[in-house]
């Protein structure tokens, strides 16, 4: 999450994204989700976690993702992200998904049998 | 709801290894469509072709920082009636058919090798093998309508619906591990077996050859309704305002 995505012009309009920069961005982000869906699933099924408990747990581990980002990227998360509140919300239903595959797995190893 | 108890040994002998087969099969994927793919052979048309395009999307969005006349000589030099280059070039409409053409024939029977045969080899082996167990529960309760999907083989009518049949864990692998694949192997990996899934449920539909001639002409039209509006007009005022 080193590169600078933005490079800002004199005046204040022109604002120029380096597309490769962005995009190495997104990819660093989601390697981050992925690896949280998959920690938290893991996690939310050795703690048996049932049902709305579940779908809660991920909740909460999206948001402290999200708050790790924004400690990392510190007060100048605009070098970084265009938005802060997409940083919350993609990729979503996708993480889910991981997440929903690692609970099941682990909690049908850990409390099914 | 009934609890049911199942054998330890479903856990060591069906559950794990349908995990592990599925996540290991991706992998063997991946590699064997980087051995067998062939480097694309390009011709030189359609480079300079992709090029000129370029060129020509560049002017039109940065021509605002050239002088009036340089940006009316470029636009001259892709535009014009009689020499114009996107006048003068002319492609042939590429609408071959894909058959005859024996390299692009290769390539899909080579698709076809690391796609299609992998998944019906190692799905029917799966169904063959591990059929007819309960594998785990989900943690969730789920509405009967999501039975067929999780039971699959296992057809008891009283079952609660949380219940995963080996079969389905099998495909719920399949189309989970994508994101994992992301993490292991990189983006653009070709373990994804479930986006193949999808290509074929839409009817494969060929990706056509971009249409030089089409594209020249679209080109040719967005680059001569563009106008040209000097960015730089004010550019000695505005840098001695800064200075100052």
């Amino acid at each position: 999450m080193s590169v600078v995505t933005k490079i800002k012009d004199n005046k204040p309009e022109p604002v120029a994204y380096s597309e490769a920069a962005l995009r190495n961005n997104a990819a660093v982000v989601e390697y981050c989700r992925t690896s949280m869906a998959a920690l938290s699933g893991s996690t939310a099924g050795v703690l048996g976690l049932t049902g709305l408990y579940g779908f809660a747990f991920y909740v909460i581990a999206v948001v402290v993702l999200w708050l790790m980002f924004m400690m990392k990227a510190g007060s100048n998360w605009h070098k970084y992200y265009v938005s802060r509140q997409s940083l919350l919300t993609n990729g979503f239903l996708g993480a889910l998904f991981t997440y929903v595959l690692f609970w099941t797995f682990i909690y049908g190893m850990v409390h099914v049998y | 709801m009934a609890e049911l108890l199942l054998d330890p040994n479903i856990r060591l002998w069906v559950f794990l290894p349908i995990v592990i087969i599925t996540f290991l099969v991706g992998i063997v994927r991946h590699y064997v469509s980087l051995i067998l793919s062939s480097q694309k052979k390009i011709e030189i048309i359609q480079v300079q072709d992709s090029q000129v395009m370029i060129r020509s999307r560049l002017l039109r969005e940065n021509g605002k920082y050239l002088p009036r006349q340089s940006f009316a000589m470029r636009r001259h030099w892709f535009n014009n009636e009689e020499t114009g280059y996107f006048k003068v070039q002319k492609r042939a409409a590429t609408s071959q058919n894909p058959m005859t053409d024996p390299g692009m024939m290769t390539d899909m029977l080579k698709g076809n090798l690391t796609n299609v045969l992998p998944m019906i080899v190692i799905g029917g082996w799966i169904n063959w093998m591990f059929s007819g167990f309960l594998t785990t529960k989900v943690p969730f309760p789920l509405t009967l309508r999501f039975k067929p999907m999780l039971q699959r083989g296992v057809e008891l009518a009283y079952l609660d619906a949380s219940w995963v049949s080996s079969a389905s864990w099998y495909f719920l692998n399949v189309f989970g591990l994508r994101t994992i694949y992301a993490l292991v192997l990189g983006e653009n990996n070709a373990a994804d077996q479930s986006k193949i899934m999808q290509e074929q449920m839409s009817g494969a539909a060929m990706a056509m050859p971009p249409d030089p001639k089409a594209a020249f002409k679209a080109e040719w039209e967005a680059l001569e309704i563009t106008e040209h509006k000097w960015a730089l007009a004010n550019v000695e005022n505005e840098i001695t305002a800064m200075e100052s």
